[in-house]
This record gives structure tokens, C-alpha cells and sequence, in this order.
């Protein structure tokens, strides 16, 4: 079936399409002509060291059109998206007209299609200096590295060949997307208002910020991989370690501020309530960083002892395995039940896996096929030496990470073997337990192995200098316990001790680096955020208590049924009414009310820390988290607010609110309507002139009878009787209303017309006359009190934890050092060896 | 045996001992009926009752939410969260409970929802347009 649409412009997605094969094409040619100037590589003669050279030029080829696709596509997609090109269900799906300009950037990554996008960006742009700044690595790094980016550009095709479809086109049209009668109609476009709008969890500039950072980290992992694999493939078993540290630093530098940024953004704008919920989203992206780090740590050892090649390979091909397991994990929808936080399906996990298959396969194959040839040595490692300890340590790290992929692939394990095993019912406390050791001896190797050397060191010099700062740490460590009160655990104790044995040590590296040995200042520093990040995270995941206790209404009220005894546990969320302050903890909270920045609606929150003696006010701050009520996304979702303290944090996160302003001021009845829904049940009256009646705000007084009323639209017969009845009524605040409800008689019925008072939300009816008693008779109705706006609450006390962000920046400029160093070396080497 | 040996074979066997720990930390999916006879924490996955009412009275009592939940066998049984209401289980197509049973209810200390993905909607919101072919 044919139908001309109307207004849909197709150019666009012609031309991203275009890119996005030709992309593909470039990374596969570019990959053939590596590979094959990798096989003349350090050939003697001339003649085939002029094909190399002519394959190498191909490659290049290929990886700069590569590259330009790649910006192509990533221009033409925020085109559709900037101008909402609704006609393409990239735009539809994840942007909307309302969505600020800054948003637009976060829509990009918020679909599978964008983030594979970006990754082959950053892949793109550390190719680029790859090309420029590897020498005689560049063929064969390049080759896997394009074949990476061949694997992420089939990602993006969505074309189908023999019946499957092969990746996902972000420049899929809406009418190809969907099925749906409108599409029928030629002039579909102008009927679709809006797209379907940005999560409104990810509307937050940490979405901005924070998956650039996390999947540069990713795609820099490649490097390391595509080193060590060179390496085995063209027998250059040694000189690739120092090659690929700086690269390797980078990629742990990065992953760990994006993976850290992911952290705070939880924490700061999510409703987590927490910084670190060992999620299977954060745990598949901690692992490859771990397995990085233990890599780097036997890179080390290997490059000053000669001990440890095997590993230090293993553990570098391994990492990036890792990273395209995670990248399963979350894209496949395997994780479903297990995480709420992980992309949808999109019906390609069977390419993952081959992806992830593919790596695997070329990991374990090249380390079988070099087995042989592998260095290694006779000379058993002396226990005093740095790189025992060293490769010890990469070891521990290396099991720590097999017990997250243990726990974190059961979903995995299921699919395989048909089972269906449960993960822990609570999965903070099974990685907390299982971790928190890991974390003891890492932090306790980390320390101790500052006071060793490499290859041999004086058993004389060494426990001397051990002793003195482990007492040191001790009482450091005993102080620390007793201000931070985590005593209640041996764990946490064991944490605290060790990470401030390990902070102690590497000052004391520090301290020679200040005396001119500026080697290893970079690590120390590392060494020092990672013990701080530690214990921030302990202290602050340990103490933190929630403070909105129910503690006014600890008994009765919540009798529900016969087990009402269960319920006397005080909850964790708090209800406040609009202006009546509540005692919670050191502070007297009160909500003051709320106020709507469309579509956010903040609820101001004033809280006050009172002395109790003299009543004054000792500090006062206001904390508005706001909340967007959005349909779409399933009701009320919550932003915290935070009140940051040098020592604690305040977190404040509205869990219910009632409903909008809005939503009543439509309902409201306009008073000439009969419905008396809106009433409470009425009272009626006998009165006589003169009478002062209550009403729930104030008084009415009966005035009089007025036998001249008049109705408009009933013709009257003379025999009718006809009497309003006057009505003043004055409220609480001294404001008079004059109403006067009337009553008919025609042809022997009775009939009133009711007369209401709308500020007060009152309705009267002038309802009989009793000649024989002399009264008359009214009846009152009175609309119920407005509901007083109230609102639901969740507050909780991290303290301590600075320490964990200062650790991270901490650390980051460590790794800065480090690389700096790393180059410097890679650079002088290469001087030595030319 | 050189050292290295020694401490792999020392961290291998760490490794098997841990994966075997793991998974007597792991769960069942199970059924109301099962959790009455175990008595212990445990999963029970099953759809929400939409016909019952879901009980939430924040002006009441913040911390108490109930509802009523078909687990596998479609047994339906009465479910208490000591929490506030998650806010879109009524669009839940499947919900993961973490929890114990206690008499005829079952108390949940953790609600995990499946809800449709606003990526599968197959909804697109129209809008009554007709001047646009008048021209």
C-alpha cells in the first residue's frame, strides 16, 4: 500500500542512513587493511615494507571516513531531534517540544541506538590519536580497535538480512516503528502533537555529563586490550606494557569519575536514597574497572620484576571482555527482574553475545596459540618483595570482581541452564558482607606493600617502619571509630582501621616524594582518594539513619484489621500538613506550601534546630525537593533536596503529596447547578425573623421576607405564592453576604430555589412556611473544609559523606600524576630505543 | 611448588567456596501458599488485583499500603507494605515481592515493579488536526 504522506521530511534520515552504512563499511575496510599492514610489520625487506606501508595508508583511509560518518550520523540525529522531527521515532520516542535545549543533548543517549552513538565517538576520537601518536603500534592496535568499531557500527544499521535484522537505525521513520491506524492516513504528521517526552528522571545536567564520562571511560578500554593483544600477536611481549600504562591509567581514571558521577547523580538527583544500591547496572560497571586496576597493578610488577606476564595479559584482555559483558547485561533486558534501571530490549542480544563472543574467543586463543612463548622466570618471588605483594593484591581484586559476576549473572545462569534461582533477597547486605572483606585486605595490601621494594627488601628496614605506622593507624583509627560511631560492627571497624593504615602509608610516600622522589607521588595520591572514597562510603552507607521517624504517632491510629500490633513499627516517611510544624529529631520541620515551576511542582520544606533552653533559633534552612507529576511516567516522581554539612548531609525526598491545586479547582461546582454532591449532609432549621444561626466559619442572620421576589423564567399565576427569604451572612473575618433563597407555591406543589454563598461555600434553601407554628423552615448546606494540602516525606542523615566524593577527586588527580609519569617514561624509552 | 602455586590454588579454592556461599545466599521465586509453610523471607512474583481497592491513606497513616496480589497459582492474598505507595503499581503488568508471610497477609519489605516500558507504548497521543490539507 502506497500513501503519499504529507510533511514528512525524509532527506535527513536518508543521509544519517547513508552515514550510518557507510560507517560500517569504513570500519570494515579499515580493519581488513590494519590487519594485513600488521602481517608486514618490522618486515626487512624493502619491497614489503612498502606494502605495509600502502595497507597502512588504506586503514587510515578507512578510520578517518569511519570518523566522519560517525560525526555525520551523530549531526543529522541531533538535527532530527533539535527541530522535532517527529516523523522519525528516534524524536518521538525520546524528546518533546517542552524539553529545554540543554535536554535535547541528554534525548541523544537515552535510547540504545544513542548511547552505541557515543561510544563509537569516543572510540573515533582516541583512534584518531592512536593514528597519530602509536608508531610502530599502529597497525596492529588499530586492527582491534576497528574491529570494535565494526561491531558497534552493525549495531546501528538496522537492516534485515535474511530474515533477522541486524541492529537498530536511529533513523527508523515513526510509520516504520509502529503500528497504528492513523498511519493510514496520509496526513499523519499533523496529527501527532507531541513526542514522547525525556524520562523525567533523566531530566537533570548529570544526564548530561555523566554518560559522555562513563562511556569514554568504556571505549578508552579498548586501548589497553588492543595493546596487550598486539602484543601477542606480533611477539612484542614486553615493550606493549609500557605502551599502553598511560592509556591504561586513562581508562581507569575516567571509568572511575564516570562510574563515581553516576554515584552522585543517584544520590543528588534520584530518589535511591542512596549513593550506591549495588544495583547490577553499577556492579557490571565496577567490574571491568577493578579487573582494570588489578591489570595495571601486575602490569607494574611484571615491568620491574619480570613475574606475573600471564596475568598482567590476562587480566588487560579480560577487562574489555568486561565491558562488552556489561554492555550485554543492561542492553539485552536479561536483567529484567533483577534491575529496574537497565535499557529495554531491542530484540538484539544475539549480536551482544556474538560481540561479547567475539572478544572472548580472540582473548583466550591468542594467549593458547603465544602459550609457549610467554616470558616468564625460573626465580621464585622473594615474600619481601613489592611485586608479590603486588600480584597478590590483583589477585584479591580479581576474586572480589568474581563474586559480583557470580551474584550479578544469576539472571544469566537462569537463561542457560533453565533454572530459576532468586538473587539475594537483599542485595546490599550480600555485597556489603562479601565486599567489605575484599575491601580489609585490599586496603591492608595496599598499605603495607608501600614499605616494600621492588624485587628485595631488608626484612631489617621493613618491619620497623610497618610497626611504627600501623600503631600510629591504630590510635588514628580508634578516635576515628569512636566520632564516626560505626563500633557496632567488627567490619566496619576492620574498614576503618585499614583505610586509614593505607592513608597513613602512602603519606609516608608522599613524604619522599616531597624529598625529591617524585616517582611515585602519583600512586600515593591514588592510593590515598581510594582509602578516603572508602571510608566515606563505609561511614556514610554504615551510619546514615533515616531521621523522618514516625515518633508523634508510634501507637494506636494505624490499627489495621486485628494484626494491628505488627504495624506499631515507626515508617520511614514522614507526613506533614501545610503549616503545622512537626519535631523530627533535632529539627522542628514545617511545610510551608508549594509552588509549580511547570512541570515541577517544589515543596518548600523550612527546617529549624531550636534550643531548647532559650527557645531561640540556632540555624534554619529551607529544603525544596520537587517531584513531577507525570502520567506518562506512572505518577509522582521525586527529586531530592539536599543541605549539605561539612560533616553530614540532609537529604529530603517527597514520597506523596496531595493532589495538585489544579486538579480541585476544576471540580468545583459553579452554583448553578443542582448537584448537591459537594455538599456535606444538610441541616435544616425551623427559624423565625430575627434568629442568628452558626455556620462552621461564622454567623447568618435571618433578615426578613421579601413577598416582592421575582423569578425570571416561570410566568407567574396570581394565585402563586412567591417569598424570598433575606439571609445575611457574615464570616469569621467580618465579610457580609446578603443571599436570599426563594420559595414557590404553584398549583398546590412546593418549590424552592436554592441560593448559595460561594466564597463560604454555603447553599441555602428556603424550603417551607409553617403558618401554624409561625416558623419558617431552611435548610443549610455547607461544603466540607478544603483539605488542607500535606505532603509525604523521607529524610536521611549520611554523614561523613565528603569523603567519599574528596576521595574520588582525590584519587582522579593521583591518576593525573600517574599518567603524566607514565608518558614521560613511554616518551624517554622510545628516545633509548631510536 | 613455588609460592604462586600455592597462593592460585589457595584463591581458587576461595573462589569455588564463595560461588557455593553465594548461592545459599540466593532465593526462590515461590507462591503465597508456599510462604505460609516456610514461614521465612522470600520472592513471590505475581500480578496486582486491579478489581480491589488499593488501600493508601497517607493523611492516616504515611507508612501503611495495601493491596491485593495473584501470585503464579493465582492465589490471591492480601499484601501490607510498611511504606508509602509506589507510585505507578497500578500500571504494573508484574510485581516482585521481598517478603514474609505473617497469618493470612503478607508483608512485604520490598515491591519491585515490571511496568509497560514506555518505549513498547504503542500509543501515539493524536491530536484532531484537519487544517492543514485546506489550504
Amino acid at each position: 500500500m502506497d500513501v503519499n504522506y504529507v510533511g514528512e521530511n525524509l532527506l535527513p534520515g536518508k543521509i544519517g542512513q547513508f552515514f550510518v552504512i557507510l560507517s560500517f563499511g569504513a570500519s570494515l575496510f579499515s580493519l581488513i587493511s590494519y590487519f594485513f599492514a600488521a602481517q608486514y610489520n618490522k618486515e626487512p625487506n624493502a619491497k614489503e615494507l612498502a606494502a605495509g606501508k600502502s595497507w597502512k595508508t588504506l586503514g587510515r583511509i578507512g578510520f578517518w571516513l569511519n570518523a566522519l560518518s560517525i560525526i555525520a550520523i551523530g549531526s543529522t540525529l541531533f538535527y532530527i531531534i533539535y527541530n522535532h522531527l517527529f516523523e522519525y521515532h528516534y524524536a518521538w520516542d525520546h524528546s518533546s517540544r517542552s524539553l529545554p535545549t540543554h535536554f535535547i543533548i541528554s534525548c541523544f543517549w537515552e535510547g540504545q541506538e544513542g548511547s552505541f552513538w557515543l561510544w563509537m565517538f569516543w572510540q573515533a576520537v582516541l583512534g584518531s590519536i592512536l593514528v597519530f601518536r602509536s608508531r610502530s603500534w599502529e597497525a596492529p592496535v588499530m586492527t582491534f580497535v576497528m574491529l570494535c568499531q565494526t561491531f558497534l557500527a552493525c549495531m546501528l544499521i538496522g537492516v534485515e538480512v535474511f530474515g533477522t535484522r541486524i541492529g537498530s537505525s536511529p533513523f527508523i521513520l515513526l510509520r516504520e516503528a509502529m503500528q497504528a491506524p492513523i498511519f493510514s492516513n496520509p496526513n499523519y504528521l499533523s496529527m501527532i502533537a507531541d513526542g514522547d517526552g525525556l524520562n523525567a528522571l533523566l531530566q537533570n545536567y548529570w544526564m548530561v555529563i555523566h554518560p559522555p564520562t562513563l562511556f569514554l571511560g568504556f571505549a578508552s578500554m579498548i586501548v589497553p586490550f588492543a595493546y596487550a593483544a598486539a602484543g601477542l600477536w606480533q611477539r612484542r611481549y614486553t615493550d606493549w606494557i609500557n605502551a599502553s600504562m598511560p592509556w591504561a591509567l586513562f581508562a581507569v581514571m575516567i571509568l572511575g569519575v564516570g562510574i563515581i558521577m553516576g554515584s552522585f547523580w543517584a544520590y543528588e538527583a534520584l530518589n535511591f536514597g542512596g549513593f550506591w544500591a549495588w544495583d547490577p547496572v553499577e556492579n557490571v560497571s565496577i567490574i571491568p574497572w577493578l579487573t582494570l586496576i588489578a591489570a595495571v597493578h601486575v602490569m607494574l610488577a611484571y615491568k620491574h620484576s619480570g613475574h606475573g606476564y600471564f596475568t598482567a595479559t590476562l587480566l588487560a584482555l579480560v577487562s574489555f571482555v568486561l565491558v562488552i559483558y556489561a554492555s550485554y547485561l543492561t542492553r539485552s533486558g536479561i536483567l529484567g527482574e533483577t534491575s529496574v534501571h537497565s535499557f529495554t530490549s531491542l530484540g538484539m542480544s544475539g549480536q551482544l553475545i556474538i560481540f561479547n563472543l567475539a572478544f572472548l574467543v580472540i582473548t583466550v586463543s591468542l594467549l593458547i596459540w603465544r602459550r609457549k612463548e610467554l616470558p616468564r622466570t625460573q626465580k621464585e618471588e622473594d615474600i619481601y618483595s613489592r611485586e608479590f605483594w603486588l600480584f597478590i593484591g590483583a589477585l584479591v581484586l580479581t576474586v572480589a570482581c568474581v563474586q559480583m559476576i557470580a551474584t550479578t549473572s544469576i539472571p544469566v545462569f537462569n537463561a542457560l541452564f533453565g533454572t530459576k534461582v532468586a538473587p539475594p533477597i537483599d542485595p546490599i547486605v550480600h555485597y556489603n558482607k562479601w565486599q567489605g572483606a575484599f575491601a580489609v585486605v585490599v586496603l591492608l595490601l595496599t598499605a603495607f606493600a608501600q614499605f616494600l621494594k621492588y624485587k628485595r627488601t631488608d626484612p631489617k628496614k621493613f618491619w620497623p617502619a610497618l610497626i611504627a605506622s600501623f600503631i600510629v593507624a591504630l590510635m588514628l583509627a580508634a578516635a576515628a571509630v569512636y566520632f564516626t560511631k560505626v563500633y557496632t560492627n567488627v567490619m566496619y571497624v576492620l574498614i576503618t582501621f585499614t583505610a586509614i593504615f593505607c592513608i597513613l602509608a602512602n603519606i609516608r610516600v608522599l613524604g619522599d616524594a616531597l624529598k625529591g622522589k617524585w616517582r611515585l607521588a602519583g600512586s600515593a595520591v591514588s592510593h590515598i582518594g581510594f582509602a578516603l572514597l572508602v571510608l566515606g562510603a563505609l561511614v556514610a552507607a554504615a551510619t546514615n539513619e533515616v531521621i523522618s521517624v514516625n515518633e508523634s504517632r508510634y501507637i494506636g491510629v494505624q490499627n489495621f484489621g486485628k494484626d494491628g500490633d505488627k504495624f506499631t513499627d515507626p515508617g520511614e516517611n514522614l507526613f506533614l500538613t501545610e503549616g503545622e510544624p512537626v519535631q523530627m529529631g533535632d529539627y522542628k520541620i514545617t511545610y510551608l506550601g508549594d509552588s509549580t515551576a511547570a512541570p515541577n511542582v517544589y515543596y518548600h520544606i523550612k527546617y529549624e534546630k531550636i534550643d531548647e533552653e532559650s527557645g531561640k533559633v540556632l540555624e534554619s534552612f529551607r529544603l525544596s525537593p520537587f517531584a513531577q507529576n507525570n502520567p506518562d511516567m506512572g505518577g509522582l516522581i521525586g527529586t531530592p533536596a539536599t543541605k549539605h554539612y561539612v560533616t553530614y548531609d540532609i537529604y529530603t525526598l517527597i514520597t506523596a503529596a496531595s493532589a495538585d491545586s489544579q486538579v480541585t479547582a476544576t471540580n468545583m461546582q459553579n452554583g448553578e447547578k443542582t448537584g448537591f454532591e459537594d455538599y456535606d449532609e444538610p441541616a435544616t432549621y425551623q427559624v423565625s425573623i430575627g434568629d442568628t444561626l452558626r455556620y462552621r466559619n461564622g454567623i447568618f442572620i435571618i433578615d426578613g421576607i421579601n413577598k416582592d421576589a421575582k423569578l425570571q423564567n416561570i410566568p407567574l399565576d396570581p394565585k402563586d405564592v412567591l417569598v424570598g427569604l433575606k439571609i445575611k451572612v457574615i464570616s469569621g473575618d467580618q465579610k457580609e453576604y446578603d443571599v436570599e433563597p426563594v420559595f414557590l407555591l404553584k398549583e398546590g406543589n412546593a418549590y424552592d430555589f436554592n441560593k448559595d454563598v460561594e466564597e463560604q461555600g454555603l447553599r441555602f434553601r428556603f424550603t417551607n412556611i409553617r403558618p401554624d407554628q409561625d416558623k419558617l423552615e431552611i435548610m443549610v448546606y455547607q461544603k466540607p473544609l478544603p483539605e488542607k494540602k500535606w505532603i509525604v516525606f523521607k529524610a536521611i542523615k549520611f554523614p561523613y559523606i565528603n569523603f567519599f566524593w574528596c576521595g574520588t577527586i582525590i584519587m582522579t588527580i593521583g591518576f593525573i600524576m600517574a599518567i603524566y609519569k607514565r608518558i614521560r617514561d613511554a616518551k624517554q624509552e622510545h628516545k633509548i630505543t631510536s | 611448588m613455588k609460592k604462586s602455586s600455592i597462593i592460585l590454588i589457595v584463591i581458587i579454592a576461595v573462589a569455588i567456596a564463595m560461588i557455593l556461599v553465594i548461592y545459599t545466599d540466593s532465593s526462590t521465586y515461590s507462591t503465597f501458599t508456599e510462604a505460609k509453610e516456610k514461614n521465612t523471607e522470600l520472592y513471590v512474583v505475581g500480578v496486582l488485583n486491579k478489581e480491589k481497592d488499593l488501600l493508601y491513606d497517607p493523611v492516616k497513616d504515611a507508612n501503611l499500603f495495601s493491596f491485593y496480589m495473584y501470585d503464579k497459582d493465582s492465589t490471591e492474598c492480601r499484601v501490607v507494605f510498611n511504606g508509602s505507595k509506589p507510585q505507578d503499581i497500578e500500571r504494573s503488568e508484574q510485581i516482585v515481592l521481598t517478603g514474609k508471610m505473617e497469618g493470612n497477609v503478607f508483608h512485604a519489605s520490598k515491591i519491585l515493579m515490571k511496568c509497560p516500558s514506555k518505549y513498547n507504548q504503542d500509543e501515539v497521543e493524536v491530536i484532531e488536526t484537519t487544517a492543514y490539507l485546506a489550504e
